[in-house]
């Protein structure tokens, strides 16, 4: 047809087919997000603000303000903005692991995607840290003692190591006990020679769990992980006023 | 032979099972002491856990690099 005589391979600069499938859902989530985004706001700038919200505004408005309450209670008050960073996390967390659901690959069973969400938070937590502490940001290199500093230079990157890995672990561990399910009734249904389908009854419960509640689950841990990192980079109130006193 | 290094690994996920059960316990039992503090004492509860998960999460990492790093 018309679309196989572009050359797209030549155009991208790689084969398609050698990219895994996870990328395709992690893009289709993001547009999700993004086209639900767009909606919420065309409806928010034209609705009148005296009326009470119905529909997709007034579930928006229920997010938004549980997520910056949840923001204000871990965080206080200096990072009152931080709910906007949050909120579309734990929706891109939910929803990757919910579009297992209607038959695409869980996004996190491909480990440099949420490497690439840990990171987000990694530096999150090293750019809060230089923010609110500048120049002695690099004092957390050689504490107690100098000799410390190749110990730090690696326990640096464990939240990077254990915040990927979780996600990456439980979307695999899910996923290798679904496909073992499935290939099991397989073999089951083919040597019994079983006519009548009843996988319906057996699985819904362990898509459920896995997909459903997993995957919210995963999301209040990360997202708490991730508020809990960068609001202890920032000092507390008693420790400002020491510092603006001396 | 790296199975069974593999297999034994499984045994820091019991551990780390054991001690979640523990921290789950004793988190209802002040919830039930002190209902007020509840909200305070989940959120320590998913930290905590979530610490102690590294554990098992390491044992994980060093799993599959076993797998897919074979001498």
């Amino acid at each position: 047809m018309f679309l196989s005589n572009i050359p797209i391979d030549s155009i991208i600069g790689f084969d398609l087919k050698y990219v895994p499938g996870e990328f395709f859902s992690s893009l289709l989530v993001m547009l999700i997000i993004v086209v639900l985004s767009i909606i919420v706001g065309i409806k928010a700038r034209r609705v009148n603000p005296l009326e009470r919200p119905k529909g997709i505004l007034n579930m928006a408005e229920m997010l938004v303000n549980f997520t910056d309450k949840q923001v204000y209670q871990m965080m206080g008050p200096r990072f009152s903005s931080f709910g906007g960073y949050v909120l579309p996390l734990g929706l891109y967390i939910v929803l990757s692991f919910m579009i297992g659901l209607i038959g695409f690959p869980t996004p996190f069973t491909y480990w440099g995607i949420t490497l690439s969400l840990a990171i987000c938070t990694f530096l999150w937590i090293h750019f809060t840290s230089m923010r609110y502490k500048h120049w002695s940001y690099f004092k957390r290199y050689v504490e107690p003692v100098f000799l410390f500093l190749p110990i730090n230079l690696i326990s640096m990157w464990s939240p990077v190591i254990s915040l990927s890995f979780r996600l990456f672990g439980n979307a695999l561990a899910g996923y290798c006990i679904m496909e073992l399910l499935y290939s099991g009734l397989a073999v089951i249904n083919e040597s019994f020679e079983v006519t009548f389908s009843y996988a319906f009854i057996v699985t819904p419960f362990l898509h459920a769990y896995f997909d459903i509640f997993g995957g919210i689950i995963q999301m209040i841990i990360f997202t708490m992980l991730t508020m809990i990192f960068v609001a202890q980079e920032a000092p507390s109130d008693e420790e400002r006023l020491e510092q603006q006193l001396a | 032979m790296e199975y069974i290094a593999i297999g034994l690994i499984c045994l820091a996920i019991a551990v780390v099972g054991f001690a979640e059960g523990m921290a789950t316990t004793k988190a209802l039992e002040s919830t039930g002491r002190n209902p007020d503090a509840a909200s305070k004492i989940r959120t320590t509860l998913i930290v905590g856990c979530a610490l102690v998960e590294t554990c098992a999460i390491y044992s994980l990492v060093i799993a599959i690099l076993l797998i897919f790093t074979k001498m």
